[in-house]
């Protein structure tokens, strides 16, 4: 369960593109052992606020602070600490699966042995993978290759941008387990989705997020309470009131690009 | 938690970069084919007498290689894996950024050195000219900064250009131009101007520093020149590749 302490803490969080403005001025924290959730239409700067946490991209302003180390300061320090999976991961092609490892091992500075390598493949279900090379694996499978090579030094957080997209059902179950398994071991996750479904299966606390502002920050339930007698979330409801009812009032019916 | 440690972490990319180019044999294996052809080619001895003798043909032949190595090789794996987000995986990382490109350099250095010893290894067979150890270190000196050019060519196309599949195609006409200007142009075929031209051009210096390389009498004041302008060209394009050069192709 969630600790009242903070794992992760985003102040006045600002970051343009040009004079596009794709975060405006958002605060949010994550508690240890919490898993919080980004939810945001397509632009709404889900990506672009993970990004600034990742290391990837500068803010124009703002404060982050993760376990206490300043990541615009110390970045080094912070990404050693954190674990991470892309929207769009990929790795070197020429590459077989079990040398992906061993790099992203030696970079975490984790020592691993040619035993341990094929303990872990086996528990994701590639032991027969392992001389395969990256592109040659199926969606499920570089997607649960992913997540153990962010997982891979046992982050005290882990920030999936969009961890389900494009997966079958089962390996998508198999994802929400992996991510129940990080929790009961006391990891902290950062996840953006556009899943309802996902939202409301994992996630502690959610933060809908449009137009770069956070518009409500609260758990599922809390959300579904709080926002089924606004009259936007009315109007989209058919019947009894959902998240994507809420999620739909807060944000809009128009379709975003 | 693990302390990271930026040194470890080179040699922890490097060791998979060269992977990656144990994996891609047949790329170097063709970058080292087409200077053997042409040492094959250029063996006769009307085409030596024509060309000015083995250095020459030592020089071209080890220039070819190098930039189809360094030029092709490196800029295309490099706009590949930019527009695959391979390098936005190694970003978000404790790896500096340094070290990702670092390694890359380091391994296609490597490539080049490999294509200098095999084209001297064979040259020295086809034209019976026996090579001393000096002449090797100072051939090898010459790949490494002659592939120092062509790398730092390829670095700035890549800086200067965002789509994978735009810079295949410049580099490919660089490659050309390059060609046809240097090889070509040095030869006198397009007139006197344009040979002069050439000869200053970075396949034109390459190669005369090759020349002068391989024959301690012909160290004259042009190669020293033609050093002067390598390091002018690896200073220039390496600061264009390096000021706009994006991790991301987005």
């Amino acid at each position: 369960m969630p600790t009242h302490k903070n794992i992760l803490e985003v102040k006045n969080l600002s970051i343009s593109y040009g004079s596009n403005i794709a975060v405006d001025d958002i605060t949010f924290s994550i508690k240890h052992g919490e898993i919080f959730g980004l939810l945001g239409p397509n632009g709404a700067g889900k990506t672009s606020a993970l990004s600034v946490i990742e290391g990837l991209i500068k803010p124009k302003s703002g404060t982050l602070l993760l376990e206490g180390v300043d990541l615009q300061t110390h970045p080094m320090q912070a990404k050693a600490i954190m674990g991470v999976q892309l929207q769009t991961t990929s790795f070197q092609p020429e590459l077989s699966i079990k040398q992906i490892i061993k790099l992203f091992a030696g970079l975490y500075n984790v020592k691993l042995l040619d035993r341990d390598i094929s303990e872990s493949l086996q528990t994701i279900g590639l032991e027969k993978e392992k001389s395969k090379r990256y592109k040659q694996l199926s969606g499920g499978q570089q997607q649960r290759l992913s997540l153990y090579i962010a997982t891979i030094h046992s982050p005290l957080i882990l920030l999936l941008d969009e961890p389900t997209a494009g997966l079958d059902p089962q390996s998508r179950r198999q994802l929400w387990d992996r991510i129940e398994h990080i929790r009961k071991d006391g990891g902290s996750i950062l996840l953006t989705t556009h899943s309802m479904e996902e939202a409301q299966a994992v996630c502690d606390r959610l933060a809908i997020i449009d137009h770069g502002k956070i518009l409500t920050i609260e758990t599922p339930s809390g959300l579904i309470k709080k926002h089924k007698n606004d009259p936007a979330v009315r109007k989209v409801a058919h019947g009894k009131v959902t998240l994507e009812d809420v999620f739909i009032g807060l944000t809009g019916s128009e379709i975003r690009e | 938690m693990n302390k990271t440690n930026p040194i470890k972490s080179l040699r922890y990319l490097f060791q998979a970069d060269l992977n990656v180019l144990i994996r891609n044999v047949r790329a170097l294996f063709l970058s080292v084919l087409i200077p053997v052809i042409l040492l094959f080619a250029y063996s006769s001895n009307k085409a030596q007498a024509r060309l000015g003798g083995p250095s020459y043909i030592f020089a071209i032949s080890i220039t070819i290689g190098i930039i189809s190595s360094s030029l092709q090789g490196y800029t295309l794996t490099l706009a590949r894996d930019r527009d695959g987000g391979v390098f936005q995986r190694l970003r978000v990382t404790p790896a500096p950024g340094w070290a990702i490109m670092v390694s890359r350099l380091l391994v296609q250095v490597i490539a080049n050195l490999v294509i200098a010893v095999a084209v001297l290894v064979v040259g020295g067979i086809i034209y019976h000219v026996n090579l001393t150890v000096l002449d090797y270190i100072l051939v090898l000196f010459i790949a490494t900064i002659g592939g120092a050019v062509f790398l730092s060519i390829g670095q700035a196309i890549v800086g200067l250009l965002k789509s994978a599949e735009t810079v295949n195609a410049v580099v490919r006409i660089v490659f050309i131009a390059l060609f046809l200007l240097g090889f070509l142009g040095i030869s006198g075929v397009f007139g006197d101007v344009l040979q002069q031209v050439a000869k200053w051009t970075p396949l034109g210096t390459v190669m005369t520093l090759f020349q002068g390389a391989l024959s301690a009498t012909s160290w004259n004041q042009d190669t020293t020149y033609a050093l002067l302008a390598n390091l002018g060209y690896i200073i220039a394009f390496s600061f264009i590749g390096i000021r706009w050069f994006k991790w991301d192709s987005q």
